[in-house]
């Protein structure tokens, strides 16, 4: 199994965009180890030729929306939440160097 | 040591639907920032996606003019990384099960036909469109949600000129089936290209690099033959291609790194719980298909096949969808089929280019010029008198109007021209002489004489026969 | 309270909710925003004939409502304002209800026990010292203090019924697809239901009847006819075949709890009722809780992917992107959400999918296929909804996996890995605080899931029960 060291932790944060601090690694590389213990219960059920459920219902559908606007919002709508705009536009720092 | 070229292009196509992939938000360019922005598309809290039936309707043509096994399952995965113009911080997509598989394309080479194969089209959505200024990004979402198909090719390419002729292939035939515009230089259509060298006769790859948002067909060819260029040298020179991703710059026609490839990003794709499998009914699908827009190929054969015309202008017809549409109009009203490719391809064309008018806006309606034709034809008017006609229809008027008001009915009365011609005739007795003298110019002289007597209506061909005769009695 | 105590004008009945929570704000710290009630008022459509019309309603705080600050209980949406508002509330609304407030939950729901809110924890109406459950813990606590007469909630694990157990209230999660998720902020898609929470079974059905139905902006919500339920409402048992789940009782310590379940099955199969055991395989049960949380986590981190401080939320400053969305989101997102992010994201890995979240989808279909087979012969699966009365904040175990979990304790999940309807109402009191019963059936079959609750309530003697707060 593979080592939950810090450094490898503080990267799996980084790459869902957050960072830890040590407590919350320490804490979290215990959470990894429960977490992994539970395979074991996993494990035992045999799940040879099953499908995985990716859904409750599994009935295919067959809507499809008409391709027709609707609900629409207004641009201060949609900026209404922004917490940063400029000319109508969302702003972040400049993405390109 | 002789080097192949391997390629393979990645497409992503916007596909001509009113509203987005996955929300009911206007899917529109050119609108004021953030205006054609739902819920949905700015990826708001607790909003959820639902698919557009025209979106995938317009995926299953381009499946079906790619010849791809189609699959009337509809299953989307969730293709996850965080970036500023991807809102909900993954993008919906078909990664497993793509809507079409196994397809191909035929270009025509200097060898004869080829066919590159398609690996897959699948349906996704596009990401907000961004713009740098100084020190900021300023992002718009109308863009975001658009819906896309991407089509991706086997490495079946081998140089620049192929690639560019199944850019073109493919480009005209989903224009001509209303799957998207196809505008390069506005990212409607964007190629990615990925090339590598490996010696002649070898069956590995080489490394591969990857030349992103190519904006014309031209330099598609220009990038692929200078990337071509480049990886030889290295290889000639004992070095190594790297992997890496590179544009395109269009001042020095050279490829530019933009950004090594480290391993490959692990997107965690994963099904999306939000849509379940759609089932598309057979009856859905072979509709579509029954109603499929007539391709370029098809209707070159008809050009050719049925109308008689040359492979030269059944290519110039085919070559703007709309020339073609217009030209399919005009030949439902006049069986003169060479006449009206005349009048499309020249005189039409030539007009819209001079006042600078696209084909979409063209002021001449097809019912009109297949009138005129016929006029022609049955030479009621004559081809010079049609030309002045003509720059009277593009301002819109009816071309029978026009004859009656400017008197321009042709004289095809053979009584009639003959006594302008005796009429003419005896006031040039030089003329006559010089005739008789065998200076066969004269005649000219005289027929434009009756011409200008009849105020241009005379018909042309009888006067000259007509004027032979008279000479012939003197 | 009942739908039919709120029986004053529109104001008088909401006012008095208003003031109602208000009052015990201080003591339940349930309520995360108090909607501005005059506007609220005035908004409702004055039609006295509309089923929910005079009656004041909370809403949990996930559930989007236009104008009204909704935060999920999370720092990252403290200053985030809809400006749509979510199917449900939309159905609420067009019933002729008055949104008073917001109700307090864990974090974007990840948590059974309210303690893991931004407002922090929510006390138990029958014990201030005891926890609401959660992750509804607000919605709960307020429908328990006959603060209102129905809360909304929504239900991934068992976020309605375990609180609805805690807070001996009435709480009902219809089946996937029944009610609408559009505009509910998710927490792991395939396992998230919308319900709610009643003093009784009655004003469940009326409640049901308004909010369910086809809506064509989620694709998973289904085309079944919406049922009378409210019509139909019958405690005739005569003939069920009522199962009980023998694995849960086995793992309750507290033998008054057990007793008093089979004492209550007692009284049913004195209606009628064909009471029969039924064990599923230990084994399986015991993979509940990892299957749910490898799957849940997984939803759930690629599902706040957006919550990145670029377009809504709060941003925290930052020299580049990245910064601001690592910013935002560390200093947003709580140490318990943050951990359990990594634990989703880990399993969606490619290296790491087949052994976690694909074996976990596995696992799931062979539970879901397991639990159907069951409920194929029988009319409804009951058993005591959980363990335990509410716990203290020391005492209480979260959805964390440890070994020492009891099967009692989570499973209620079957009902969301399956998505069957699945409700939770009060049948004791343990030493002053309620202890639920759990009632659940075949996919849309929420008739009858309501009418054995009602015989339950019938016995119970329980209907429009609340503390005194």
């Amino acid at each position: 199994m593979e080592e939950f060291n810090k450094d490898m932790l503080r990267k799996l944060a980084h790459n869902v965009m957050f960072d830890l601090n040590d407590q919350e690694l320490e804490e979290l590389a215990l959470d990894f180890k429960d977490y992994l213990k539970q395979l074991d219960l996993l494990n035992k059920i045999d799940t040879e030729g099953v499908e995985e459920m990716v859904y409750p219902f599994e009935t295919p559908t067959t809507f499809l929306r008409n391709d027709e606007e609707s609900h629409v919002l207004s641009a201060s709508e949609a900026l209404a939440n922004a917490p940063k705009t400029s000319q109508g536009y969302i702003v972040v720092p400049k993405v390109v160097k | 040591m002789e080097y192949e070229t391997i390629i393979g292009i990645e497409i992503h196509c916007e596909l001509k639907t009113k509203t987005k992939m996955f929300s009911s938000g206007r899917a529109e360019f050119g609108q004021a920032p953030n205006s054609c922005a739902s819920e949905v598309d700015l990826g708001l809290p607790g909003t959820l996606p639902c698919l557009n039936e025209h979106g995938v309707e317009l995926a299953l043509r381009a499946c079906m003019g790619t010849h791809c096994e189609i699959d009337p399952l509809l299953k989307f995965d969730r293709k996850n990384y965080y970036y500023s113009d991807l809102p909900k911080g993954f993008q919906i997509t078909q990664q497993f099960h793509p809507i079409g598989r196994n397809g191909y394309v035929e270009i025509d080479t200097e060898n004869g036909k080829k066919k590159i194969r398609l690996n897959r089209i699948h349906m996704e959505e596009d990401t907000a469109k961004q713009f740098h200024t100084g020190s900021n990004t300023l992002i718009d979402f109308n863009r975001a949600g658009t819906p896309l198909i991407e089509i991706v090719s086997e490495p079946d390419m081998r140089c620049g000129k192929e690639a560019a002729a199944y850019v073109e292939q493919l480009k005209n035939m989903l224009y001509y089936m209303g799957v998207s515009d196809c505008k390069m230089e506005e990212g409607s259509m964007r190629c990615d290209v990925n090339v590598s060298l490996r010696p002649c006769g070898s069956d590995t790859f080489g490394t591969k690099t990857e030349i992103k948002n190519l904006n014309s067909i031209a330099n598609v060819q220009k990038a692929i033959d200078y990337e071509t260029m480049r990886q030889k040298e290295l290889l000639e020179a004992g070095k190594q291609v790297d992997q890496e991703t590179r544009r395109f710059d269009e001042a020095t026609r050279t490829t530019v790194l933009m950004r090594k490839k480290e391993g490959n990003v692990d997107y965690k794709f994963f099904p999306e719980p939000n849509i379940f499998p759609i089932q598309l009914s057979e009856e859905w699908i072979d509709h579509i298909r029954q109603t499929l827009p007539e391709l370029p190929e098809k209707r070159k054969e008809k050009y050719m096949n049925v109308y008689g015309l040359s492979e030269y202008d059944a290519n110039t017809l085919t070559s703007v969808k709309e020339l073609s549409d217009f030209y399919d109009e005009v030949v439902t009203q006049t069986d003169e089929y060479k006449l009206a490719c005349n009048w499309c391809t020249v005189e039409m064309m030539a007009y819209l280019n001079k006042e600078n008018i696209k084909l979409v806006n063209n002021p001449l309606s097809s019912a009109h010029l297949a009138d005129m034709i016929n006029m022609v034809a049955k030479g009621e008017i004559s081809g010079k008198q049609a030309k002045t006609v003509f720059e009277e229809m593009m301002k819109g008027k009816d071309p029978r109007k026009v004859v009656e008001e400017k008197g321009m009915k042709q004289l095809s009365d053979p009584e009639a021209i003959r006594a302008l011609v005796i009429k003419v005739l005896d006031n040039n007795p030089n003329a006559i002489n010089d005739f008789k003298n065998g200076k066969d110019r004269a005649v000219g002289a005289l027929i434009g004489q009756v011409m200008k007597l009849s105020r241009g209506t005379a018909n042309p061909a009888m006067a000259s026969q007509i004027m032979n005769e008279e000479l012939k009695k003197r | 309270m009942r739908y039919s105590d709120c029986n004053k004008t529109l104001r008088e009945n909401v006012m008095k909710s208003y003031e109602l929570a208000s009052a015990s704000q201080e003591k339940l710290n349930a309520v995360v925003t108090f909607a501005d009630v005059e506007k609220q008022i005035e908004e409702t459509i004055q039609d006295e004939t509309l089923p929910l019309y005079g009656k004041p309603v909370a809403v949990k705080d996930n559930i989007s409502t236009k104008g009204i600050r909704t935060t999920a209980s999370s720092r990252i949406l403290d200053n985030y304002v809809p400006v749509f508002d979510a199917a449900v509330v939309e159905k609420l609304k067009a019933a002729g209800a008055t949104i008073i407030c917001k109700t307090s939950m864990d974090e974007l729901g990840m948590g059974g026990t309210n303690l893991n809110a931004y407002t922090g924890k929510v006390n138990n109406p029958y014990d201030l010292s005891r926890i609401s459950g959660g992750s509804s813990g607000g919605s709960a606590a307020l429908v328990a203090a006959g603060v209102v007469p129905m809360a909304l909630g929504t239900d991934t694990g068992d976020s309605i019924r375990k609180p609805a157990s805690y807070c001996g209230v009435v709480g009902f999660k219809p089946t996937y697809g029944r009610i609408s998720r559009y505009g509910v902020i998710p927490y792991a898609s395939s396992l998230d239901h919308v319900g709610f929470f009643t003093t009784c079974v009655e004003d469940a059905c009326v409640t049901l009847k308004c909010l369910a139905g086809r809506d064509d902006r989620d694709m998973t919500s289904s085309y079944e006819p919406v049922g009378e339920y409210d019509k139909n409402l019958n405690s005739d048992l005569n003939g069920k075949k009522i199962a009980v789940l023998d694995n849960v009782l086995s793992s309750i310590k507290d033998e008054r709890i057990v007793n008093e379940f089979h004492q209550l099955m007692k009284k049913l199969e004195d209606r009628g009722a064909v009471i029969v055991h039924v064990t599923m395989d230990e084994n399986l049960l015991q993979t509940l809780l990892p299957v749910y949380l490898i799957i849940a986590n997984a939803e759930a981190c690629a599902n706040h992917s957006n919550l990145d401080g670029v377009r809504f939320g709060m941003r925290e400053e930052g020299n580049d992107l990245e910064e601001i969305m690592i910013n935002s989101r560390t200093k947003g997102f709580s140490s318990a959400v943050r951990k359990r992010f990594v634990l989703g994201s880990y399993s969606l890995f490619t290296e790491n999918q087949e052994k976690l979240f694909r074996k976990a989808q596995k696992v799931r279909r062979v539970i879901v296929d397991s639990y159907t087979s069951i409920l194929k012969d029988c009319d409804c699966i009951v058993a005591p909804a959980a363990a335990t009365v509410a716990p203290h904040e020391n005492d209480s175990v979260d959805e964390k996996m440890s070994d020492t979990y009891l099967v009692a304790e989570n499973h209620m999940i079957l009902g969301n890995m399956a998505g069957t309807p699945s409700l939770t109402l009060p049948y004791t009191f343990i030493d002053g605080l309620p202890v639920g019963v759990n009632v659940s059936a075949k996919a849309f079959d929420e008739q009858t899931v309501l009418n054995v609750a009602k015989a339950i309530e019938e016995e119970t003697q329980l209907e429009g029960k609340c503390a005194e707060v």
